[in-house]
């Protein structure tokens, strides 16, 4: 029944919240046994795909993303395609060339990014899952502005073959949902190997033993430079972990710091490569003026199409990979990462979790974000970044409100393959914690 | 990084800039490059891999097959004659 009245609202609520870039006309779930939509980023064959892009507007993939083939394998029906960050550029969904989703708990601020269409659907439908996609903190930001979960399993965990690439050393799916138990259910669905992407079949098994979280290990670095309320709530639910029997120490990373311009370093360089195949051929836009020679046909396009985010990124990822600049900058980045990595594992080694709060403050009003300087909304991701550098898994969960009723997270990092201690604390936190939903469809 | 460089940069990656959209990244490119700086004191590791986890070799044989129809493919690609419609090379 829910099911049928959620298709039957799918208008009206997309309306309201914009989460949706296509969605499906059918209201009939038929034999569906779960409703599901995903970010823009990852083909459909039957939704028009653009990664929120207008060079994109007019692609319908031939193909299902093998995450999407899996849902659907599984008994889901795909609802929609959720509007995000063009390419994933972005930290509040708002760098989009289409539709720029609202925060359900108030239509004035952002859902975060880039997945924010996904985390913005995850709260409002009843019984709903979303898959995201987190290069440098893309599911956890959204999902912890949207009061909901999300989980970015370790790099490889899930097979990318039909995302369109942002970073491809970076690119991880996940899933969003406003219910714990449904991140280990579902990255069960979506996980394991294919031979379609061959990352994808470097990883171990998806444990499910009963493994438990028994200690976090708070980095100093993790807890600076938050707002008042962010810290408050933060150190509140420390306190109730430690009630919960979690063993709890500050330890000290001083690798964080650096984690961030490598990655802006690795995403932007790997992005302006990808970003290359968009010329107004093949996919999307094609219509242009032939008589153009060849140099000025593709610049026509990528200039008229490429919003300023996707612009600025391609210019400096072009640069650092340029000759006289790669060894200063993209060879020194992924030295960076292995230091990162190096000092998680010795954390790790003692914790089964770094901890530290999502984000270092609650989702911005739309006018505040138009007033940030590019640089301050790269730093913006400076809590999320370093997992996805590293590659480990990650997850927010809901941990409180400010005083104007919008969501925090905090964000549990596990390491490589140990997704099962980040599924057991968010189904021991559900249990305690008062989830406030905005208001919910189903 | 100049004005000069700026629109060097973009020519490579085929991207004309106006007048307004020069001044802008001129200004953040360079405040983004300052700030990666910090990258010059971060401290320095043996080799490094171009993955955050190790991928051994997993590639399939290398057997040819055919999983989508290539009109499939084409459907919604400007074409002439089952070719993708392109601009003049010269």
């Amino acid at each position: 029944m829910t099911m049928k009245s959620i298709l039957s609202k799918l208008k009206e609520t997309n309306a309201k919240y914009s989460m949706f870039h296509a969605m499906t006309g059918d209201d009939d779930p038929g034999d569906s046994k779960f409703l599901f939509s995903a970010k823009d980023n990852l083909t459909s064959c039957d939704m028009e795909t653009c990664s929120g892009s207008r060079i994109l507007i007019g692609y319908r993939p031939a193909f299902d993303a093998t995450s999407i083939a899996r849902m659907r394998s599984a008994g889901g029906k795909l609802i929609g395609k959720c509007n995000m960050d063009e390419f994933g550029f972005g930290t509040f969904s708002s760098n989009s060339g289409l539709e720029i989703p609202r925060n359900p708990y108030d239509l004035e601020r952002a859902c975060g990014g880039s997945s924010g269409g996904s985390a913005c659907a995850a709260a409002v439908f009843e019984d709903h899952v979303s898959l995201g996609v987190s290069t440098g903190g893309s599911i956890c930001c959204p999902a912890s502005f949207c009061g909901v979960y999300g989980i970015a399993p370790t790099y490889g965990r899930v097979s990318r073959y039909g995302l369109i690439d942002y970073g491809n050393s970076l690119d991880k799916i996940g899933v969003i949902s406003a219910k714990a138990g449904d991140l280990r259910k579902y990255i069960h669905v979506i996980s394991g190997k294919d031979e379609k992407d061959p990352t994808s079949c470097a990883q171990p098994e998806l444990k499910d033993e009963g493994r438990k979280l028994k200690s976090v290990a708070i980095p100093k670095e993790g807890v600076e430079g938050l707002s008042k309320d962010v810290e408050k709530a933060f150190e509140e639910s420390v306190e109730a972990l430690k009630g919960m029997g979690v063993d709890v120490e500050r330890v000290e990373m001083p690798s964080l710091k650096y984690a961030m311009p490598a990655y802006y370093v690795l995403a932007t360089s790997e992005a302006s490569t990808n970003l290359a195949r968009y010329v107004g051929m093949r996919y999307g836009q094609q219509k242009g003026d032939l008589s153009l020679k060849f140099d000025d046909y593709f610049s026509s396009f990528r200039s008229e199409y490429f919003g300023s985010e996707a612009k600025r990124r391609i210019l400096l990822g072009t640069y650092t990979r340029m000759a006289g600049f790669r060894d200063r900058y993209y060879a020194k980045a992924l030295k960076v990462r292995q230091v990162v990595i190096k000092d998680y594992k010795r954390v790790l080694a003692d914790h089964d979790a770094v901890l530290a709060p999502t984000m270092p403050f609650t989702a911005p009003r739309f006018d505040d974000i138009s007033r940030m300087s590019a640089l301050d909304a790269y730093k913006a991701d400076y809590l999320t970044i370093p997992a996805n550098i590293a590659g480990t898994p990650h997850m927010s969960v809901p941990c409180g409100y400010d005083g104007n009723g919008m969501p925090i997270g905090m964000q549990f990092v596990a390491d490589h393959w140990n997704e099962e201690v980040l599924f057991d604390i968010a189904e021991r936190w559900e249990k305690g914690f008062e989830m406030r939903r905005p208001e919910v469809v189903g | 990084m100049d004005r000069e460089t700026v629109e060097r940069v973009a020519r490579a990656a085929h991207i004309k800039l106006t007048e307004a959209e020069l001044e802008e990244y001129s200004k953040d490119l360079n405040d983004i490059l300052s700030y990666f700086e910090l990258l010059d004191e971060a401290p320095d590791c043996e080799g490094f891999g171009v993955n955050p986890i190790e991928v051994a070799d997993v590639l399939r044989e290398d057997e040819p097959r055919m999983e989508l129809d290539p009109d499939v493919l084409l459907k919604d690609m400007d074409t002439y004659e089952r070719y993708v419609r392109g601009p003049r090379l010269s």
